[in-house]
């Protein structure tokens, strides 16, 4: 039965991992194919390379943080209060919708709703809040709300597919013992859910780090990050090896924040003691 | 007296504090379609520039594009992409999943990893991937790089929802068919496959949209004559927006809420979102 596996890892092994070897290699070997760690020096010596990798990361936590604002109230929302499957299932509709629509797609619709002669700017001229268009687009905040748009479904599904497991009889004798809805809320839904806010920030942050095509069209290529380097390497510097390095280091870094992350929770003292 | 009155101003505040939720969870709806409405609003107006909300209504922008081959090129590319990967991630992840619910061996959990970790890697960097060994192997920017690429990509949607309808499957009622000397195959036929079919369905229609949707991966590997939709309206839309690329964007529009109809009437919305993890 196991050689049923055969053909899928056979494909893996020579179509995914392969070419992520491949990748590592290259980012150790010079354009004349000699090892070298010349790529990695040239990087980390340029400060240009770890300001744009502060500021894909800087994005990527404010996004991650909006996302979770947004998307944590909706799923407990959508599982939780509402009661009628009819209601619910068009919540999910409208959540996947965006999800099944390609990010150049959503992110243009931003940049109609940001624009100068957009919506927003329209209603915030109409309301006297200010004299003329202000400058949404193509800024850090532009791309943050980009992605955090394009992000929420991910945190909106991941976290709902988790409190809708939360055996609810906990909530409920808390309930019954007199605590109020906030503290049963803080003391026990809260702390129940935290695998699925936890999964859901790290899909948003890995996601949103690697994210090319959302930050290209938000930041109308003034704010760069690091997808856009190793983009411009392979697609018009064609310097491969280079390329490969910052994807390598792209990689690396993202692993080492997610690897902290996951030590810091689980050092934490177990959440909502400090509440009760 | 007091307690009386605490009693009610928790009442009170358990209102607002309903109300303000399911406000709160409408505002958040409407956050998420309004984009897309834009879109889809901009895509019909008569005028040469885009206008939300539409001045008028016509569909001249999508005539415009439907008479330009060079999209219809686009848009057929992309379908036969998508149906070809989501047939071979098929092919591929149905059967690794079923040995993965039922067999038991050492490096299972590794190998499921494995599996699934497509999904968390960076498409910028499997692009970047791809190219690089296909240009090393002389398939550099042709079709059967983004052909793998695309179904490495999307191999750990069938095989996650694939693993999920099995989850809580009797092997019994499979033995019991065994039993009663229906052979193997029979039996995976006429109750394996039916049991499993809705996490199929559901993973082969999230296989076809993520291939479909993908920017990131193709656009190390499209060139003038091999582009794929969302990869030209990037090229577009990053330098000049217009009504007529916006009808563009809205038929992608069409294509995705075709798509969340038909999972919901084949496996139901709800079930699908909430066991996707």
């Amino acid at each position: 039965m196991v050689a049923l596996l055969l053909p899928s890892l056979a494909f893996l092994l020579a179509f995914f991992i392969a070419p992520f070897v491949m990748v590592a290699f290259a980012s150790l070997q010079d354009k004349t194919g000699a090892w070298s760690l010349a790529n990695y020096a040239r990087a980390s010596s340029d400060l240009f390379y770890w300001r744009t990798l502060l500021l894909t990361f800087r994005i990527s936590l404010w996004t991650t943080l909006v996302a979770f604002a947004i998307g944590y109230p909706l799923a407990y929302y959508i599982t939780l209060v509402v009661k009628n499957r009819a209601i619910r299932r068009l919540f999910y509709i409208i959540v996947v919708t965006p999800l099944f629509t390609s990010s150049v797609v959503r992110s243009f619709g931003w940049m109609v709703l940001l624009g100068r002669r957009g919506l927003v700017n329209d209603a915030l001229v109409a309301s006297g809040l200010v004299d003329r268009p202000l400058p949404l687009m193509f800024s850090e905040a532009a791309v943050v709300i980009g992605l955090s748009y394009i992000m929420t479904p991910f945190m909106v599904l991941t976290v709902s597919s988790v409190l809708q497991n939360i055996d609810r009889s906990l909530a409920e004798a808390a309930e019954d013992l007199g605590a109020s809805r906030l503290v049963t809320f803080l003391t026990v839904t809260f702390p129940l859910s935290l695998p699925g806010v936890i999964a859901g920030s790290l899909i948003v942050f890995t996601l949103s780090v690697s994210a090319y095509v959302t930050p290209s069209i938000m930041s109308g290529g003034k704010q760069v990050v690091m997808s856009m380097l190793i983009f411009q390497q392979y697609g018009s510097v064609f310097d491969f090896n280079f390329g490969a390095t910052l994807a390598v280091a792209l990689l690396v870094t993202t692993l080492i924040l997610v690897a902290g992350y996951l030590l810091a929770i689980e050092r934490r003292p177990r959440a909502g003691r400090e509440v009760a | 007296m007091r307690r009386r009155f605490g009693v009610m101003t928790e009442r009170l505040g358990l209102r607002i504090g309903r109300v303000a939720l399911g406000g709160f969870g409408w505002i958040v709806l409407t956050y998420l379609a309004l984009p897309l409405v834009v879109i889809i609003g901009v895509s019909v107006t008569t005028t040469a520039y885009l206008r939300f909300p539409p001045v008028g209504f016509t569909l001249k922008w999508y005539a415009q594009f439907l008479s330009d081959p060079s999209y219809l090129d686009a848009i057929s590319t992309s379908a036969v992409l998508a149906v070809n990967a989501t047939a071979l991630a098929l092919l591929l992840g149905v059967p690794t999943a079923l040995v993965l619910a039922r067999a038991h061996f050492r490096g299972e959990k590794g190998l499921a990893a494995l599996f699934l970790s497509p999904l968390i890697l960076p498409p910028i960097v499997m692009g970047a991937a791809i190219l690089q060994y296909a240009g090393a192997l002389g398939f550099a920017r042709t079709y059967g790089a983004m052909l793998v690429g695309h179904t490495v990509i999307v191999i750990p949607y069938v095989v996650r929802t694939t693993l999920a309808s099995l989850v809580g499957f009797e092997t019994s009622l499979e033995e019991a068919a065994r039993d009663l000397g229906d052979s193997g195959p029979g039996a995976f036929f006429r109750i394996t496959l039916p049991i499993i079919k809705p996490g199929i369905i559901a993973g082969a229609l999230f296989a076809v949209i993520i291939s479909w949707i993908n920017v990131e991966l193709s656009m190390f590997n499209t060139t003038a004559h091999l582009m794929t939709i969302p990869v030209k309206l990037f090229n577009y839309i990053q330098y000049s927006v217009d009504p007529m690329i916006a009808a563009v964007s809205a038929a992608t529009i069409y294509v995705a809420i075709v798509v969340v109809a038909i999972l919901d009437v084949t496996v139901g919305i709800d079930r699908v979102a909430a066991s996707n993890e």
